[in-house]
């Protein structure tokens, strides 16, 4: 008699516990944390800003929404001593529960990571449970990071989600920049033989006028964002910048390129051809002879040409291959370049010293104490590219064969 | 012992799933750096030897367990005290297991729900699949290795195509052996793969003993396997100073993954595998426990003990240690040297022997 209520009985008391809502957050309690900026105050504590998706003004999250007329983020500020903290005492001000785990942008100002660098933050970053390791860390160069996030942008309506894009697609199609994440710059930042590389931002216009809906009711915007720079860090701070050419030839030895342009001169006329990358692969091996480290790099591209702007007969194998070896020049000049910029500066940015505790474990046991100082920048850096050109577009030869011949 | 049959394809999975456990979601032979891989196949096969000890000693006693036979072997009065010593063994190896699994789940995933409610929900789960005896647990055995398989499969498949893999974390290899060895015999070796002494409480089960012997090499090769590929991916995934840090190096490989911008976040994975495995490894050993407290006290109905041993289990393991710190650093330092040492190795050893130089009489 007992037996037959036992099993209902103790349904019942279960029932409570399935629905598994211990600890529930509905969605309209939280807030969703876009991007985290961190500044530091002239008193030594943190500032804190938090941009904070405003889902009702998201054009596509409710179809013909109120979307246009209001800014899709908003803003908050706080201080603290560490930036746990600093989120504390920013929910004082939000009405919500500061959500982090879509956080995909943390920005650091310039400043801060100068003087303090990054080793003391980023634990809070990683040992938290919303935080996520994949997010993407930037600097912002000679301005507030409380500043950078609060600039509207037009495209794409969250700024965090364009300053990623940006990021990614330099990175992609122009071999410009390096989108480091938080696991990948602690990786680097704990190994020995390698320093991490951040990419750097800028705002170019008003900033003031651009955090205000002005910003998105022009065509040109009062300010835009860029990507600016990658920042090269030594012992966790912020050392120098990279920019310009180097920067590619950075990405060339790191083996970063996807698609990259290389431009080279032709016949006196700047830039006169336009090689598109769409392959590429780097080695880097090292070795030690005579007790010294020795570092080769090798680089193979692949890929088209896309702008000719002088009489060439690319019909004529010869006259590729003579093409193929200026862009070998060029490229190789490109990372030379960048490799003595970094051994100037005494950082192994490329990893060349784990590269040498790889295949060298015992030299680099040696070696390891003084690597960054003595070794790295008395190395002996031998690179070597292969580039070739497998197409050349729609055309063969350029028209201005063709009207050079008329006037011959 | 109950009157229950398994199958030798229910003992492998058995094997496999008892091992994987948790040993598959915790960094395993850290000590070891990045050939922790090479020290988990070498402890792998030093455990096939034991394995191989643990059959000799059941061959003696075909029908009887491990706590039926240290009777017949060291006699009365001083086999019974190995029996009970055997038992609070299991107990604690299944409370430590709980301990662990209610842990990762909160570290991660509930972090505001007492660990105690935690445990106490897994608890409920294994004393009732130990209430239904061996053959429940052998099936539900069946069932969850398949979707373990798809599990893996599948995470196998998203880390490779997310290229995420660099394999040059891995080098260099073979830095320092006596490191790796040193791993084996003071830690790997123990936890998983000597674990598997609880495994002479459900043999006497098998209805095809003859193939016992090829059944358990086999499981323990491809349990041995599967932890060295599964450690290789993190060591190439996320390089070895950040597994030195994650608490669940798994997790924070899974973690990772980022497949075209829409597959990411996959910890799902990680908890359905933390719960299948937790699951099967203390319901062994909590029915290993309670199988073996009834034939030392002549207990007719073993199911009765469910309950009880199983609160036990549950009270014992939120007692045992404080923070998990100090639970990690128990189980690396004290527990392999002073208990499992002795429990998995010494004594099998020297019951064998003595049932050795026993049965050479006879003859």
């Amino acid at each position: 008699m007992n037996r037959k209520w036992i099993i209902p009985f103790f349904m019942a008391i279960y029932l409570p516990l399935l629905s598994g809502c211990w600890s529930s957050h509905e969605l309209k309690d939280l807030a969703i944390v876009s991007a985290y900026a961190l500044d530091k105050n002239e008193d030594g504590t943190y500032v804190g800003t938090f941009q904070l998706i405003n889902p009702m003004n998201v054009p596509g999250a409710l179809q013909g929404g109120a979307s246009g007329q209001n800014p899709s983020i908003a803003t908050y500020t706080a201080t603290g001593g560490n930036p746990l903290e600093v989120s504390d005492n920013a929910s004082t001000k939000v009405s919500r529960d500061l959500y982090f785990a879509h956080t995909s942008l943390l920005v650091i100002s310039e400043e801060l990571a100068r003087e303090e660098g990054l080793a003391t933050i980023l634990d809070a970053m990683e040992r938290g449970l919303e935080f996520r390791t994949t997010t993407k860390i930037v600097i912002s160069r000679d301005m507030k990071a409380g500043d950078f996030v609060q600039v509207l942008t037009a495209i794409d309506q969250v700024p965090a989600e364009k300053a990623i894009k940006s990021l990614e697609f330099t990175e992609k199609l122009y071999g410009e920049n390096v989108a480091t994440d938080l696991q990948k710059f602690i990786k680097a930042a704990v190994l020995k033989g390698k320093e991490p590389l951040v990419s750097g931002f800028t705002v170019e216009g008003d900033i003031e006028k651009a955090k205000t809906m002005e910003q998105l009711q022009s065509s040109e915007g009062e300010a835009t964002i860029e990507v600016n720079g990658i920042g090269v860090f030594k012992e966790g701070k912020l050392m120098n910048w990279i920019e310009g050419d180097k920067n590619e030839g950075t990405l060339w030895v790191l083996d970063q390129i996807q698609q990259a342009p290389v431009n080279i001169d032709w016949d006196d006329k700047k830039a006169a051809i336009s090689y598109k990358v769409v392959r590429q692969k780097t080695n880097v091996e090292a070795q030690t002879k005579d007790e010294k480290p020795v570092i080769s790099v090798h680089i193979r591209a692949e890929g088209d040409l896309r702008v000719i702007e002088v009489p060439v007969n690319v019909t004529d194998p010869h006259v590729i291959f003579r093409i193929e070896q200026a862009l070998q020049q060029k490229i190789k000049d490109e990372a030379e370049a960048a490799i003595h910029e970094a051994q100037k500066t005494k950082t192994d940015i490329f990893g060349f010293g784990e590269k040498l505790h790889q295949s060298d474990p015992d030299s680099w046991k040696k070696l390891e104490p003084k690597w960054q100082d003595v070794y790295f920048p008395a190395l002996d850096v031998d690179v070597t590219v292969e580039a070739f050109i497998r197409r050349t577009g729609m055309r063969n030869n350029p028209y201005l064969f063709n009207l050079n011949k008329k006037s011959d | 012992m109950e009157k229950a049959k398994i199958s030798t394809i229910q003992l492998f999975i058995l094997m496999i799933l008892f091992q994987l456990s948790n040993s598959l979601l915790i960094p395993l032979a850290m000590k070891a750096g990045r050939d922790s891989w090479l020290a988990i196949l070498i402890a792998a096969a030093v455990s096939i030897f034991l394995f191989f000890i643990y059959r000799a000693l059941y061959l003696y006693y075909p029908s009887l367990l491990l706590t039926d036979y240290t009777e017949k072997i060291i006699g009365k009065f001083l086999g019974r005290i190995l029996a009970f010593l055997y038992i609070l063994f299991f107990l604690y190896c299944a409370a430590r297991v709980l301990r662990e699994f209610g842990v990762m789940l909160l570290s991660f995933a509930f972090p505001e729900t007492p660990l105690f409610v935690a445990c106490a929900l897994m608890i409920l789960v294994v004393i009732y699949t130990v209430f239904k005896g061996i053959e429940v647990v052998a099936r539900t055995g069946e069932l969850l290795f398949v979707i373990m398989i798809m599990l893996a499969f599948f995470l196998f498949l998203l880390i490779a195509i997310s290229g995420l893999i660099d394999i040059s974390n891995l080098k260099p290899a073979f830095e320092d052996s006596s490191k790796v060895l040193n791993t084996v015999f003071t830690e790997t070796l123990y936890v998983p793969f000597g674990e598997i002494i609880v495994f002479t409480m459900i043999f006497p089960y098998l209805n095809q003993a003859k193939k016992m012997g090829k059944t358990g090499v086999a499981a323990i090769s491809i349990t041995g396997a599967a932890l060295a590929l599964t450690t290789i991916l993190n060591i190439s995934v996320l390089g070895v100073p950040l597994i030195e840090r994650s608490l669940f190096p798994l997790l924070t490989t899974i973690q990772s993954i980022q497949v075209g911008g829409f597959l990411q976040r996959l910890d799902v994975i990680f908890i359905l595998a933390l719960v299948i495995g937790g699951f099967f490894k203390v319901t062994v050993y909590t029915y290993c426990a309670v199988i073996g407290t009834a034939s030392l006290f002549n207990i007719k109905e073993p199911s009765k003990l469910a309950y009880p041993m199983g609160l036990t289990v549950l009270f014992v393991s939120m007692i045992i240690a404080s923070n998990y710190s100090e639970h990690i650093q128990e189980g690396l330092k004290i527990f392999p040297l002073y208990v499992q040492l002795p429990f998995q190795i010494i004594l099998p050893v020297f019951l064998l022997t003595i049932a050795f130089i026993k049965n050479r009489k006879k003859e």
